[in-house]
């Protein structure tokens, strides 16, 4: 009986064990993660495993290419199960434009790059050019820099586009779990360390100043749970908007868990020395992919305004009251 | 065999089929819904508007859904009750008024209360005629209600109540309330409570009403002085209080943030026109909350369709909730000055008490800090 958010427990601990273990691709075999993500349209709970993964691979600090999977999986089925990753494209950059990002390594048999208005180009590995981005967090992350002038698409323009917006629902979920994992990680730390640091003779822990940051922390993470928790039952039938707000929730209260717990933290959560800034910069890399949070924040803004006065998007329906 | 089928049963207790069935009835726009939909110009005025949808919804059944058939009810879960008051704030009904104690005190009563007593009166609460209050804090005795001063004590086959409780919300438009009072000693703190059901129409109770910031006046003070309540009109044990008021805060925590929401989300609607471009940002942190909101407050309803109680997760609930509701505040008036300066209409004014009630709303069923303290301590695990 699936009644809190975080019933999906198991998965989650059994995920995270693997992720301590071995490397994350090798987890992902161990735990049978691509036969989870064959069911995901069909079952709820094979999707709460496929998503758990992301929050495990937050709290761990993992890297895989499962991000790129989970966002290549709406397009199996038109390129014949051809095993590969789907790039995520980022507009966000003033200075950059529109560019490639692969996250994890690149293990399968190529890697998905569909641009809006150009189609789906399945650019294969031994023609990958990869230049590394992001912050010191342990995660595999480029920009493909390969030039797709001579790869002919494997799916025009027509035909990718509806799996586009499958596939960008997928990522957003995915990196909001992820977000989650990394952001509880970093309260845990602050939560031990205000136990632990003895100031005016006593565990700051006592002192209600201390107390309220990890409260509210907490309070922010629970929120991220349940939505991610309630996305990942509804899906594929999410409300309007509804990626885009646990993306941008997730990116909002994550940076907002990792600035408290540092806070907490002091100084020492600012050094290398200190794990905190690795999960820090996990937060802030993954609210930068598929829409950051104050981007997709206006965006939920205007949409609404646009709606002409009626929010279906936020209305809860009756099938979500009910457990699936 | 008429070649006339008879139409085939409907299963209300079936919830989708009683969240479209529910759906028909509202969009007949009865006069009753037309009227508690309409912007009412004072907390009386609301309040009778209410009363009138309320005894409409129990005759017609959709309000008795979710309680049980031996107190008036019908069956079903707290469910149905969220599928109602849902289709009733977006069909224009702004606020839940003093009903908000149906899902406050309601679960409690039925579970805690004298049966015989809950089956007589409770289908009073249901349609309105007969609606409750809930006694708890006092001048001395805020955020730490285990210091309440009311005392109780035992004269024969009845208590004689005498105290004074304030912040008392719809106490003067109600015929029952339920009080904490002391039968122990000062000392004996949270386990010297018991939860009374005192009949607000005795000799030696008056009820004052407050003047709100906002314009309204549902709260109140009630003063009870040596007011007689037969001995058997409890709910709980005699000096079981503090599980009857942890039952009830685990509702007005937990679950009560889904009433809530609805309304909040009937707002947004209701001011989306006026949203200006430049609070965009505030407009989408509230939504980012608001969506919170509804999937947090739809854990608790199924924990509490599994007749399990929230505990200390109400926190999160309760936190969140406040944070929804100052956000959307914040951008309404962000959006237009007017809601303070100039509400040159009924649906201004409301809006106006609204955006202040939303000043309050980190203070009521539990300050902000309290909730923080909660979490701190029972979630985290924090020493003291």
């Amino acid at each position: 009986m699936t009644i809190v958010a975080d019933a999906d427990d198991l998965f989650l601990s059994t995920a995270q064990d693997a992720l301590r273990s071995t490397d994350g691709d090798d987890a992902l075999s161990a735990l049978g993660w691509r036969d989870l993500l064959e069911s995901l349209e069909e079952d709820a709970e094979a999707r709460l495993g496929v998503l758990a993964f992301f929050r495990a691979q937050g709290r761990e600090l993992g890297s895989s290419g499962a991000l790129g999977e989970l966002m290549a999986h709406p397009y199996a089925k038109l390129l014949g199960n051809e095993p590969a990753m789907r790039a995520s494209i980022e507009g966000q950059s003033a200075r950059r434009g529109s560019r490639a990002v692969l996250v994890g390594t690149p293990t399968r048999s190529g890697v998905l790059i569909d641009r809006p208005g150009h189609g789906v180009a399945l650019v294969p590995l031994d023609r990958l050019e990869l230049r590394p981005l992001g912050l010191s967090d342990g995660l595999a992350l480029h920009e493909i820099e390969t030039d797709l002038t001579d790869i002919p698409p494997s799916l025009s323009e027509a035909e990718a586009a509806p799996l586009r917006a499958q596939s960008v629902q997928l990522g957003r979920l995915a990196l909001a779990h992820e977000i989650l994992g990394a952001a509880e990680s970093a309260l845990a730390g602050a939560v031990q360390h205000a136990r632990d640091r003895t100031q005016f003779g006593q565990p700051i822990a006592h002192f209600q100043a201390v107390r309220h940051l990890l409260a509210s922390a907490r309070v922010d993470a629970a929120a991220v749970a349940a939505v991610g928790h309630h996305s990942a039952e509804q899906y594929p039938a999410l409300p309007p908007l509804r990626d885009a707000v646990l993306k941008a929730l997730a990116g909002r209260n994550g940076r907002r868990i990792c600035e408290r717990s540092l806070q907490v933290l002091g100084a020492m959560g600012f050094t290398t020395e200190h794990e905190h800034h690795r999960f820090h910069s996990r937060v802030l890399v993954l609210d930068a992919l598929l829409g950051t949070s104050s981007t997709l924040t206006h965006q939920i803004a205007v949409t609404l305004r646009a709606s002409a006065g009626t929010v279906p998007e936020l209305h809860q329906s009756v099938e979500a009251l009910q457990s699936p | 065999m008429s070649s006339l089928a008879r139409p085939a049963p409907v299963d209300l207790a079936d919830l989708p089929t009683f969240a479209a069935a529910f759906e028909r009835w509202l969009a007949s726009r009865p006069t009753s819904l037309n009227e508690a939909a309409s912007p009412l110009p004072t907390t009386d005025a609301r309040m009778d508007a209410m009363r009138r949808l309320m005894g409409d919804l129990s005759d017609e059944g959709w309000g008795r859904w979710g309680w049980p058939e031996t107190s008036g009810g019908l069956g079903g879960t707290i469910l149905h009750r969220a599928v109602m008051w849902e289709g009733l704030a977006r069909h224009g009904v702004s606020s839940m008024a003093a009903f908000e104690h149906l899902e406050v005190l309601g679960p409690t009563l039925l579970a805690m209360g004298p049966p015989e007593f809950c089956a007589e009166v409770f289908p009073g609460f249901l349609d309105g005629s007969a609606t409750w209050a809930q006694g708890f804090s006092e001048p001395d005795a805020g955020s730490d209600l285990a210091s309440i001063r009311t005392r109780a004590v035992l004269d024969g086959d009845a208590y004689r109540i005498t105290g004074r409780k304030i912040w008392t919300s719809w106490a003067r438009f109600a015929r029952w309330s339920l009080v904490l009072a002391r039968t122990g000693t000062v000392e004996s703190r949270h386990r010297g409570i018991t939860a009374f059901i005192v009949d607000l129409r005795s000799p030696g109770v008056e009820v004052r009403s407050i003047a709100q910031a906002n314009g309204h006046d549902e709260l109140a003070e009630v003063s009870f002085d040596d007011v007689l309540v037969p001995a058997d009109r409890l709910i709980g044990a005699i000096d079981g209080g503090w599980a009857v008021a942890m039952h009830i805060l685990s509702s007005e925590r937990g679950t009560f943030a889904w009433f809530r929401q609805c309304f909040l989300l009937h707002h947004l609607q209701a001011i989306l026109q006026r949203g200006a471009p430049e609070a965009d940002g505030l407009l989408g942190d509230a939504v980012l909350d608001l969506v919170s909101v509804g999937a947090l407050s739809i854990d608790a309803l199924r924990v509490h369709e599994h007749g399990a109680i929230l505990g200390p997760r109400a926190a999160f609930t309760k936190l969140v909730l406040c944070a929804a509701e100052q956000g959307l505040f914040d951008w309404a008036l962000a959006s237009d000055p007017d809601v303070v300066l100039d509400p040159f209409d009924q649906q201004g004014l409301d809006l106006r008490a609204a955006y202040l009630f939303s000043r309050i709303v980190t203070v009521y069923g539990g300050s902000q800090q309290m909730q923080l303290d909660t979490v701190a301590k029972q979630i985290l695990q924090l020493p003291a």
